[in-house]
């Protein structure tokens, strides 16, 4: 099979939200980039978080240095993003039996990080959020906010599709590095679903796979990246529990925190060091954590529905002989020049948060931006970064008031629970990041709220693939194997979360997919098959 | 103005409204009992009104059900049908299918061989009996004879195309085409109301005119279950006779129309066989005493209270509410029957969602006796008026062992018979 | 009809938990969409009940505050019946209905409730109490000059402590008083006790419909005080739907003193035929017309239950002959609301109700009856008028027509609602 090759002037690896603001940042100075990513977008530590827009609050007694941070970079994406942010405020409360001390000093901290805090009595803090319990020692409201990670991600790339040639590739994982004379001539990697091999020549090559860094540093030879794995998981509610941002206002641990995602709330986190970066899955014993510590703050979770769990995994920088805990370790970013590794076209940004994302696609635009020879100064400071017709369909609720708004009563909706219509994956389809390639349900899956509602794609997997038969976009029988990929890979996040209301939901999937769709009795040779 | 109340007194009270249940009331009725049936709407409507036996054994895909029950019977002595002859099994599933044809519903009668039903993927599944609607479909499949499949804008999950693809290995000679459905243009529809639609002759007659000039030499045609709610297989032949082509019927996601099907067949004709059907009210509590059991259900406007000889429970699982579940613990709500389960949900489902072992909370459940009687852990019945039939019943996993309807009618048969023996 | 600016918007996740009960409310829902599928009023303005849980879900608050569908739906709790967990739609329905702006509302229903509010009569049709009694007394003169054999009939009106106190909805009073003789005669036939209250008499309630909980409260007091001040055993509602169910759900609802019991007239039709004081038969149905019957969503589903649609097709089979009943399918307490009721005729959507209606065209032409019995108002100007716009060759009659018929007491000017085949058939013997 011969190679497909690929040119550019920068060649970025991981699609997350580093790897997606360095390819903007350096599309609006005026350079080409492709970017890759072994799986799709924001299937790392981007894509597994809570989508809190820091305030800096949570950072603000451990690391004033990261909430001074959060709190200028917050500001910078609540100006030039608002489309992807719910400015929803937060608060910090502590309840019975925390550390009071540590609660008196808060507003201290806050103020040497710049933070505004403000200072609540129980009565106002239960205002604004009823279910706190009413044994409140103290309460604090900040200004918080939320951010859709997969939108900002997505029209991150968008927008650098279309300021110039820059390009994107899913499911192209690097696999070598031809270097020669102390430079990178060409990746070689991989495509994942075809099995070819994707030749890609590049003068300038930016490792931005977040907790992959440090394998693909030594891919290059580079030996200076040096990562700590911290897995952290959190529980995804039906609906959404409280109006902002609440936090527990002690020592960051397990169940502290409980973040809007505009109909959910996402509840989470915990911390946990892991040896490896993949096949992380959340696991039963750290769901009952989270949501025990997380009902002693708000009681209303022992009553809530849980649809899934998730896990991501922090790249920590591990600085020399310094902590090996995830949650102690700094939350800072660091930027790798590699020159002393011998290379003089290859960096690694790695560590950091998803708020400082810009901040650090900056640093490294820069270093690139002056290797390349280029004047342009970084723009992502102060330019707006516009909204894309076919991006916006990860927002909860934005494809349901859309397709009620239009009121096209020929617009058949395909997933009910997120009321995603035909029309929302039509634009998808066409004109998304990825779609140059071939979209599946997965994928559409990723920029949508498809698979996303109480029935976890019970329903939807078997909707959107026969409409999916029904464009042509599938014509084999791989159309249900895809569907049977995507049906196993939501059951990872379900399965730590199935009781009480969602074990109906979850006996009445397993009657669609095996009793149905015959799933367990297919295998992935034949397609499905029974006989 | 005071709440009604009103007293019913039966022998046989049957508690749920699934196959499990309306089977129960079938043998009942056959055994000359005086039943009475309750239980809210439940998880009929998902079936594909395919009626399994067992069709999947030792992981394996089992054409001949009869053997694969010897080698339950051997593999999974606890297994509820293991209980149970393949005579007594074959009388069961004999008497059930003969009941719905007998009620308007044709049925294939089982046969010595599981059948593959076709499924909407373009995939087939082992049953045994299948809608008479439906056994085309699986003659033209073996024979690969010229098939044109048809589906319709605006029906949701039910592709035309995705089954030819899936088919079209082997068998070339499948073609798909979109239809318009009469009078439905731009807009969702559901094949309910489809199905409620083609129970008028006008709108079988304008279908069959679109589906003509379509054949292109087709001697069969598959839609999706839409061929009415009440009289399927009138309505089949009508329109095969309008068309000039076999016409079969293929299943489709929920809400689907095979198993609204069953539940209004039964609910329109129980009343007139003499069983007593409140197919809205839920059981609330059931108080057993010396010489039955009284059941407490809540109209809107009254309370009644059954007086029953005998009860039979036959709940079904989480979806109906037979079962519930909190973060730690598996519970019977009705009863608070014991279930023998493990500390913990850390054992309930397996990493792989499709492992092909199944998941272990599938066979938790109610354990019951050789009489099917509920029992206590040490075994004792928990009440000797007490029965259970269905999808409760412990060690079974009926959806990955394709043998739901197999193991409700033959357990249902098997409690109404061990209760017909006590009220002797 | 378009969505209203001005009306308060509900946050509909605190309206579920507020009205629904734990285990049945939104966050029950697996979605399968059997509610969906089995309501007439899916598809019309985008909406269908599964939409609406999901909507709430999603926090559309002001699109679910705004729908016009809440007039679409007719509460008729088809969905709670099918849905496995028991979620009952039309109660969110209902709180949205209160909340828009009394302006915005349909006028027809909002106009109807007013003019219910204005006397104590509570007729939608403004009838006050004494014109009422007035109508009533000349009606009946007429019938004892007319009609020897009814001659010394009597109606008699605010009777303290008669056995039973019957309700008469206002369209026989306002447009059709010779309508109201049938009823008379079968009562007078079985010799019941009976009396009509000049106070609350109307059976009709559209300050539910209005979703106004306060002036359905009203309503409902209005009546009780009445009845309860008549000192009668049994209140009987004529054959009407939904103003039996707002009587005795307001009772519960609003906590209301009532010292009687609420009956429907189906009820008490069976019963005395039972009894054999009423003896009707089927030997005038000698071309073997074919009849079916609507159970009422408010009699049947949401009230009494199938001890109602027992007692219905008891009469009913009596009346027309076992083997010319046919029913629709699905019937009984999983029939289809046919899209009268909840306010829908008055609501000015006729090209909504219509398409509502068009499942239920399609069960009666698939009986193939030439009748179709109704024992409520509402129902019967609905299948009348489905019947009329989509060309069914298909009568739509009262049950008192019929059993006067088989009696042999049906006059000559009370047959309006028969075809011609039945206009000359059992008439009273001339004297």
């Amino acid at each position: 099979m011969p190679a497909r090759t690929y040119e550019a002037d920068v060649l970025i690896i991981g699609g997350g939200a580093t790897g997606s603001g360095v390819m903007r940042d350096l599309a609006l100075r005026g350079i080409t980039c492709l970017l890759i990513d072994r799986k799709d977008l924001n299937a790392g530590a981007s894509g597994g978080n809570h989508g809190l827009l820091h305030s800096g609050g949570r950072y603000a007694t451990a690391d004033a240095e990261t909430a001074a941070e959060c709190r200028r970079e917050g500001d910078i994406l609540k100006w030039l993003a608002p489309e992807c942010i719910d400015d929803c405020g937060g608060l910090f409360v502590a309840v019975e039996g925390d550390d009071e001390e540590f609660a008196g000093a808060f507003p201290e901290h806050c103020r040497v990080a710049g933070i505004p805090c403000e200072p609540l009595t129980a009565a106002e803090a239960r205002e604004r959020e009823p279910d706190l319990p009413e044994a409140i020692m103290a309460a604090y409201a900040v200004p918080d906010a939320t951010i859709d990670p997969f939108r900002i991600v997505l029209e991150n790339v968008g927008h650098a599709q279309r300021l110039n040639d820059s390009a994107y590739l899913p499911h192209t994982e690097i696999e070598e590095f031809e270097i020669s004379d102390g430079e990178i001539r060409k990746a070689v990697c991989r495509d994942r679903r075809s099995g070819e091999r994707v030749e890609i020549r590049a003068r300038q090559f930016v490792n931005a796979s977040g907790a992959w860094a440090e394998k693909v540093a030594r891919l290059a030879g580079c030996r200076d990246v040096s990562l700590l794995y911290s897995k952290g998981t959190l529980l995804i509610s039906n609906t959404r529990v409280t109006n902002g941002v609440v936090n527990r206002l002690r020592l960051p641990d397990d169940g502290d925190i409980l973040v809007p995602g505009g109909t959910v709330s996402l509840l989470g986190t915990s911390s946990v060091t892991v040896e490896d970066p993949d096949g992380i899955a959340p696991t039963i014993p750290e769901v009952d954590r989270i949501l025990a510590e997380g009902a002693a703050m708000l009681p209303v979770l022992n009553e809530t529905r849980f649809v899934r769990a998730f896990s991501g995994v922090r790249p920590l920088l591990k600085a020399a002989g310094s902590e090996t805990d995830g949650r102690k370790a700094n939350r800072g970013f660091a930027l790798f020049d590699h020159e002393d590794q011998g290379l003089v076209n290859f960096a690694t940004v790695a560590g950091g948060k998803f708020t400082t994302f810009r901040l650090m696609a900056e640093k490294m635009g820069d270093l690139i931006a002056r290797r390349l020879g280029s004047a342009e100064p970084c723009r992502t400071a102060r330019e707006p970064l516009p909204s894309g017709e076919a991006l916006r369909w990860t927002e909860p609720g934005a494809a349901a008031r859309d397709w009620f708004r239009r009121a096209d009563p020929a617009d058949m909706i395909l997933c009910e629970c997120e009321m995603v219509a035909r029309s929302a994956v039509d634009t998808i389809i066409a004109d998304a990041p990825g779609a140059e390639d071939h979209m599946s349900l997965k994928a559409i899956a990723l920029r949508s709220r498809i698979g996303k509602g109480a029935c976890q794609g019970a329903f939807c997997s078997m909707r959107v693939t026969s409409y999916l038969y029904d464009r042509g976009v599938y014509d084999s029988p791989d159309g249900l194997r895809l569907m049977r990929d995507f049906v196993k890979e939501r059951y990872k996040g379900v399965r730590p979360v199935l009781w009480g209301a969602q074990m109906p939901q979850a006996e009445l999937a397993e009657i669609l997919h095996c009793g149905l769709a015959g799933m367990d009795l297919a295998t992935d040779a034949d397609g499905g098959d029974a006989k | 103005m005071k709440r009604g109340h009103r007293r019913i007194e039966t022998q046989l009270a049957v508690i749920g409204t699934g196959i499990a249940g309306f089977a129960a009331s079938i043998f009942a009725l056959k055994r000359g009992l005086d039943v009475a049936q309750f239980g809210h709407s439940g998880a009929m409507a998902y079936t594909t009104g395919y009626l399994d036996l067992l069709g999947v054994h030792g992981q394996r895909i089992r054409q001949d059900p009869w053997a694969a029950l010897d080698e339950l019977r051997r593999d999974e002595p606890q297994h509820p049908m293991s209980k149970l002859s393949n005579p007594t099994i074959r009388t069961a599933f004999d008497g059930f299918t003969d009941a719905l044809c007998d009620m308007g519903i044709g049925y294939t009668k089982a046969g010595e061989q599981n059948l593959s039903g076709l499924l909407p993927n373009g995939v087939a599944k082992p049953t045994l009996s299948v809608p008479k609607t439906m056994l085309p479909g699986i003659a033209a499949r073996e024979a690969g004879a010229r098939t044109l499949v048809l589906d319709f804008d605006g029906l949701q999950g039910f592709s035309a195309k995705a089954f030819e693809v899936n088919f079209a290995e082997r068998w070339p000679a499948l073609k798909s085409a979109r239809l318009t459905f009469p009078d439905m243009e731009n807009r969702q529809v559901f094949p309910e109301v489809l199905a409620r639609s083609l129970e008028n002759r006008a709108t079988q007659e304008a279908l069959a005119g679109l589906i003509r000039p379509l054949l292109n030499g087709a001697e069969y045609v598959g839609v999706p279950a839409i061929l009415g709610m009440h009289a399927p297989d009138e309505i089949r032949a009508r329109m095969e006779h309008a068309i000039g082509a076999t016409l079969f019927e293929i299943p489709t996601i929920p809400p689907a129309v095979p198993g609204i099907r069953l539940r209004e067949c039964f609910e329109r004709a129980f009343p007139d066989m003499g069983v007593k059907l409140e197919p809205q009210l839920k059981v609330s509590n059931v108080e057993f005493g010396r010489s039955g059991a009284t059941l407490f259900l809540h109209g809107p406007m009254e309370d009644l209270e059954i007086e029953a000889s005998a009860v039979l429970l036959a709940t079904g699982r989480f979806l109906s509410g037979g079962l519930k579940s909190d973060q730690h613990r598996l519970s019977e709500p009705l009863l608070d029957l014991p279930i023998l389960q493990p500390d913990g949900r850390q054992e309930w489902f397996r990493h792989e969602y499709l492992d092909p072992r199944g998941h272990p909370i599938n066979r938790l459940g109610i354990e019951v006796d050789s009489a099917f009687r509920p029992v206590m852990p040490d075994g004792d019945p928990v009440n000797e008026r007490l029965f259970a039939a269905g999808a409760i019943l412990a060690h079974q996993d009926w959806v990955r062992q394709r043998s739901g309807a197999g193991l409700a009618i033959a357990t249902a048969y098997a409690a109404t018979e061990a209760a017909a023996a006590m009220l002797a | 009809m378009s969505a209203h600016p001005r009306g308060d918007t509900l946050d509909f996740l605190k309206v579920a938990k507020d009205l629904l009960p734990a285990g049945a409310s939104y966050d029950a829902c697996v979605g399968c969409g059997i509610c969906a599928s089995g309501c007439p009023a899916s598809g019309l303005h985008g909406m269908d009940p599964r939409r609406f849980i999901n909507m709430a879900m999603l926090g559309m608050n002001k699109e679910l505050s705004t729908t016009p569908w809440v007039w679409a739906c007719t509460q008729c709790k088809r969905c709670a019946y099918l849905c496995p967990m028991g979620i009952d739609v039309s109660q969110l329905v209902g709180a949205a209905r209160g909340a828009w702006a009394t302006e915005d509302k349909p006028s027809g229903i909002v106009r109807s409730c007013a003019a219910q509010r204005l006397d104590e009569s509570t007729s939608a049709m403004g009838i006050m109490s004494e014109d009422f009694v007035e109508i009533v007394e000349e009606t009946l003169e007429e019938i004892q000059e007319n009609q020897p054999r009814f001659a010394d009939l009597k109606v008699p009106i605010d009777k303290k402590g008669a056995k039973f106190v019957i309700n008469q909805n206002s369209r026989e009073p306002a447009v059709e008083p010779e309508e109201m003789a049938p009823l008379w005669k079968i009562l007078d036939y079985v010799g019941a006790d009976w009396t009509y209250s000049s106070k609350g008499w109307a059976a009709e309630n559209f300050c539910m419909f209005t979703g106004d909980l306060d002036a359905w409260k009203e309503m409902v007091e209005t009546r009780v005080d009445a009845i309860n001040a008549l000192e009668c055993e049994t209140w009987i509602n004529t054959e009407c739907g939904h103003s039996f169910f707002t009587l005795w759900q307001g009772i519960e609802k609003f906590g209301l003193e009532a010292n009687f019991e609420a009956e429907s007239l189906v009820t008490y039709y069976a019963q005395w035929i039972r009894e054999g004081r009423l003896p009707v038969n089927s030997d005038w149905n000698t071309n073997n017309l074919k009849f079916t019957v609507q159970d009422p969503c408010q009699l049947v589903r949401k009230s009494i239950g199938d001890k109602a649609a027992d007692d219905l097709r008891f009469v009913v089979k009596t009346l027309v002959g076992e083997e010319n009943f046919i029913d629709m399918q699905p019937c009984r307490s999983a029939n289809y609301c046919c899209g009268g009721g909840g306010g829908f005729l008055q609501a000015g959507m006729s090209k909504e109700r219509r398409a509502y209606g068009k499942r239920k065209f399609d069960q009666i032409i698939a009986t193939e009856a030439d009748y179709v019995l109704t024992p409520c108002h509402n129902c019967h100007s609905q299948i009348d008028d489905v019947g009329e716009y989509f060309g069914g060759a298909y009568t739509v009659t009262h049950l008192w027509t019929l059993i006067c018929l088989s009696l042999g007491i049906l006059g000559p000017d009370e047959r309006k609602y028969l075809g011609p085949d039945l206009a000359d058939i059992n008439l009273p013997d001339e004297e």
